[in-house]
């Protein structure tokens, strides 16, 4: 197949790909070749590149949940204090319902559903100590506890404690949750040995 | 069915007559939860996370006065809200005096023109294209009021001089007649005499102050039509009676009512009881139908703040006793707010203390309903707990001894609990004795206890240990149905409607359904069956496992007789016959483990389940890959079950027959008041525990309840307007992980249940008892009472005398 050429307007210098005529004309003459519409923002969720027009007063939670359909951010105090729509946003844990959407442009966010569909043993261990009754906060609580161990992979229970003392929990199954994080952070020290054999 | 209703008896106090040797899959530990994974992943779906194509959303004006009528009202300028699709007040014509019996009784009007509670749905709803366009359009209703005089304190609503408090619904006094009783007396034996006999007598009184219930998830429901069927979808423990409130109230036949039961995020009681969901589920219903298009009914955050326990109590105490322990009476007066429950049954129904007399007023007060949450036995758990404290302090006696003095049913001590186990069919058990002794020696109560304010620790702090013991509740009543199907591959499908609340009660009914039918634990799947007959009793918890598990065992061995029929006859299909599994041999002689049938007196000739049905399966015999032939049996084993457990209420001598026992130690900073749990002992003799995770699981669960209501959680009025200060979840304080030290989980196992293989429930039994669980230690670190709950820093420091 004939490679298209594509031709700088500032410059002429020419590319085989249209993402690297892009970088080109975003680095040497600042200015983005095909100019976003106003409002509309890149998240890259869960590994997917999305591209999404949202309104000022949009918080993250309602994109993700409302706009992308994952229901692991779940909406409890709707008011920053329990954690329930945690997700990590380029490697920090923040409180989806207290971000603003528009303020999020070009950045990564991690759902409870990306990190169980990537079989992280967080989410087995969790089925297995019963970290869940009703189950509406432990999506926020898989993702606070991930974002513990890749920042402190080998926590103590106390650490833990205190990582996931903003979460709250109607039903209290708080103390199961030490019990899965601690046996995942052992497993994932286990692999991480076995990798380095 | 008739068969079955025919067998049970009105006062099933029998104890289960079928309970196997031994057991396979119940009571075993690493039966993977069913609902495990969909939870953990975020891909279980609430009512709230769903959205239907052209789905419009409703909200609710909230009244901001607590006691007013409208005088006029314009929702001109909402209508007139772009985005807004519809607004009903209460005076259209749907709805303009349109009154529905409620649960609790009495009658209330679909859409109120009045409130009796600041933050009270009532006005007018607004239909738009989104929740924030719904919510705006609110602010924008003009309403004339005519403002009334309230009243937060019961003993103030029903003052000689008081005005009435909810004129409409009560027009004639303040004083709420009973529902759940008679009289305003409840009373056993006679008190004057108990006094007479005492050695000594005190007095004291004590108090809690309303305390809620909101959810995990914020409360909404859908309704779609299509032509003249209704759908719904509910967050609700009673999904199924949805259907009949339907049909009664509003005049939808059931049959074309279908309802959606999804996950449901916390439900502890309050806004989940039908009359008060069913009515913005009513409303929605209309404005679906008004407006073509589905319409989701949302309450935000503070809406769901509107509801009580039923501990919302003033009580005065008098106990006498004498000096070997023995209390001869107790005799309590109570004031209540909005409804109430007797505080005096469980003295009557768990201890041998002979004379009881409890009399209580019910005042309508200007504050939201209050209702069962977790649960209506708050009262009396309140009042015997603090009886006990009392009574032990006064006598310097260990109160665990105090306890096993005193344990007895009806007046009545253990040994005639003892001789009812004994006809009854029931292992003969002292379970508290039991309780006690595992809790003991687990907190190490023997080295730590000592005289109340005796105990400074390096650090400052005065230690404080307690003890409480009760049976909170033993209620196996109910009725459920279900059906076990045995699909063409030998996979079992439990078919039922249930209401989930995440005690993992999907993956117990399928290990009934494994264990009774010997099929393995991970072929049986729990479908949801929102639209037919088959309810089970809902929500899962509690008392409901205890009758559910006898549905599923129940269906489990009809449906392995069928089973075991099939395997040992000919089937005679359209086009052939089809020879038995085993031929020649009596269903008797054929026993089914691990999913595999085999001949009980030579286990080698087996044949795996799967087998067995396949052979009845034509499809499968003509290499057919599907199975549609006509010479097909499809799913050949299908067993329903019916079975109803007692009669609350109606039963006499209902005995509790279990017990339970709860120890902590706190330690209280002296300065601040501040009280830190440092510790909690738990000890449930829950007859038999089927999942024994999902037990500690409530264990956990309960005490993180319990003690942030022991400690933190109330509804806080403004005095002069009496507008709800803290209805959200930073003012309003849960527990956290924080909150309270390690928790130990011990399970006790007297069989001496009422339910299925000798089960008693859990779920209400630890979150209400511990919501108790503080008072005792408290006294035993500083020494001094602090019995008006919640126990708050500024508390602690009046008792010391430093506030
Ligand atoms: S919903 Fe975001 S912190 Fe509670
Ligand atoms: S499991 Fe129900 S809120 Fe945490």
């Amino acid at each position: 197949m004939e490679k298209h050429a594509y031709t700088c307007p500032y410059c002429s210098e020419t590319f085989d790909a249209l993402e690297n005529l892009k970088s080109h004309m975003l680095q040497a003459h600042k200015t983005d070749p095909i100019p976003r519409p106003e409002g509309v923002i890149r998240l890259t969720v869960n590994g997917e590149e999305h591209s999404i027009r949202v309104e000022p007063e949009w918080t993250l939670y309602y994109v993700v949940h409302d706009i992308l359909g994952l229901t692991g951010v779940k909406l409890f105090c709707d008011r920053g204090a329990c954690g329930a729509c945690t997700v990590i946003l380029n490697g920090r844990s923040v409180l989806s319902c207290m971000t603003l959407a528009i303020e999020c442009d070009g950045m990564t966010v991690e759902t409870a559903e990306g990190i169980a569909n990537k079989n992280h043993p967080l989410v087995e261990n969790y089925v297995k100590h019963h970290c869940m009754q009703c189950g509406y906060c432990t999506p926020g609580f898989v993702v606070t506890s991930k974002a513990l161990l890749d920042k402190n992979p080998n926590p103590s229970a106390e650490e833990v404690q205190q990582a996931l003392a903003g979460n709250l929990c109607r039903c209290g199954t708080y103390p199961q949750h030490t019990k899965a994080v601690l046996e995942t952070a052992q497993q994932l020290a286990e692999q991480g040995k076995e990798a380095k054999k | 069915m008739s068969e079955e209703i025919k067998e049970m008896p009105d006062n099933p106090m029998e104890r289960d007559k079928y309970i196997p040797e031994k057991f396979n899959v119940l009571g075993k530990r690493g039966n993977k939860r069913i609902d495990g994974l969909r939870k953990a992943s975020g891909k279980a779906v609430y009512t709230r996370d769903i959205v239907l194509p052209g789905m419009l959303y409703m909200r609710i004006y909230t009244s901001p006065y607590p006691n007013a009528r409208i005088k006029t009202m314009d929702t001109s300028r909402a209508e007139a809200l772009p985005g807004v699709r519809g607004v009903l007040r209460y005076d259209d014509p749907e709805v303009y005096n349109r009154r529905i019996p409620t649960l609790m009784g009495g009658e209330e009007d679909i859409l109120a023109g009045y409130a009796y509670f600041q933050g009270q749905p009532m006005g007018a709803v607004v239909v738009a294209d989104t929740e924030d366009i719904a919510d705006e359009a609110l602010q924008l209703i003009e309403i004339e009021w005519e403002k009334r005089p309230f009243y937060l304190n019961p003993k103030d609503a029903l003052a000689p001089d008081a005005q009435l408090a909810r004129p409409e619904w009560f027009p004639e006094s303040n004083l709420l007649p009973l529902f759940f009783q008679p009289t305003n007396v409840f009373a056993h034996g006679d008190v004057r005499k108990g006094f007479e006999e005492a050695d000594r007598i005190i007095e004291f009184d004590g108090s809690r102050n309303y305390h809620g219930c909101p959810d995990a998830e914020m409360i909404s429901g859908i309704t779609k039509w299509e032509e003249d069927c209704a759908e719904l979808w509910l967050h609700q423990q009673h999904v199924y009676e949805h259907k009949w409130m339907m049909n009664q109230w509003f005049g939808i036949p059931m049959s074309r009512v279908k309802i959606n039961a999804p996950y449901n995020g916390g439900m502890f009681g309050g806004w989940n009881w039908i009359d008060y969901s069913m009515v913005p589920q009513y409303i929605s219903a209309l404005m679906a139908k008004r407006l073509g298009k589905p319409v989701k009914w949302l309450l935000n955050r503070r809406d769901d703040f509107t509801f009580g326990s039923l501990d919302s109590m003033q009580s005065e105490f008098r106990v006498g006793f004498k000096n070997d322990g023995n209390i001869t009476a107790v005799q309590l007066k109570s004031y209540f707010e909005n409804l109430s429950y007797e505080p005096g049954l469980h003295f009557l129904e768990n201890t041998k203390i002979p004379n009881i007399e409890s009399e209580m007023y019910v005042a309508q007060v200007n504050k939201g309903p209050t209702h069962a949450i977790r649960c209506e036995q708050l009262p009396p758990s309140f009042a015997l707990i603090l009886v006990f404290n009392h009574v032990a302090a006064e006598l310097e006696m260990e109160p665990t001894e105090l306890a096993l003095i005193n344990d007895g049913v009806d007046g009545e001590d253990i040994n005639s609990l003892n001789e009812f186990k004994k006809e009854h069919g029931f292992p003969v058990r002292d379970s508290l004795k039991e309780c006690i002794e595992k809790g003991k020696e687990a907190i190490g109560w023997d080295e730590k206890y000592h005289p109340p304010g005796t105990k400074k620790l390096p650090n400052g702090k005065m230690h404080g240990i307690g003890f409480i013991w009760d049976h909170e509740w033993d209620e196996t009543r109910g009725a459920g149905m279900a059906a076990v199907i045995i699909q063409q591959d030998g996979t079992v499908n439990v078919i039922a409607t249930r209401s989930d609340v995440g005690v993992n009660a999907e993956s117990t009914y399928c290990a009934v359904v494994a264990e009774e039918l010997g099929i393995r634990y991970e072929d049986v799947l729990l479908r949801q069956q929102d639209d037919v007959h088959l309810p089970l009793m809902t929500p899962d918890g509690s008392c409901n496992l205890t009758t559910n598990s006898y549905v599923m065992k129940k269906a489990a061995k009809k449906a392995k007789r069928q089973l075991l029929e099939l395997a040992t006859s000919t089937i005679h299909l359209i086009e052939r016959d089809v020879p038995p599994a085993f031929p020649g041999l009596a269903t008797d002689e054929l026993d089914v483990e691990n999913s595999v049938v085999y001949v009980k007196n030579n286990p080698s000739v087996n044949k795996p389940v799967a087998d067995v049905v396949r052979d009845v399966q034509g499809s499968f015999i003509n290499k057919h890959p599907y199975a549609g032939t006509q010479n097909t049996t499809h799913t050949p084993v299908y067993a329903m079950a019916y079975h109803r457990q007692g009669r609350l209420g109606k039963e006499s001598g209902r005995q509790r027959l279990c017990r339970q026992a709860h120890f902590c130690e706190v330690e209280v900073d002296t300065e601040t008041g501040d009280v830190e749990v440092t510790r909690v002992v738990n000890v449930n003799d829950v007859g038999k525990a089927l999942c024994p995770e999902a037990v500690e699981g409530q264990q956990y669960g309960g005490t993180y309840m319990g003690v942030g209501r022991n400690r933190s959680e109330e509804h806080i009025w403004d005095p002069a307007t009496g507008v709800l200060l803290n209805g959200n979840l930073i003012d309003y304080k849960f527990s956290t992980f924080l909150d309270v030290g390690p928790i130990d989980t011990i399970i006790v196992e007297t069989g001496m249940g009422l339910g299925a293989y000798g089960t008693v429930g859990i779920g209400e039994d630890v979150g209400t008892d511990t919501t108790y669980l503080l008072h005792g230690a408290i006294h035993n670190a500083i020494g001094k009472w602090v019995d008006h709950g919640p126990i708050t820093p500024d508390k602690v420091l009046k008792a010391l005398n430093k506030a």
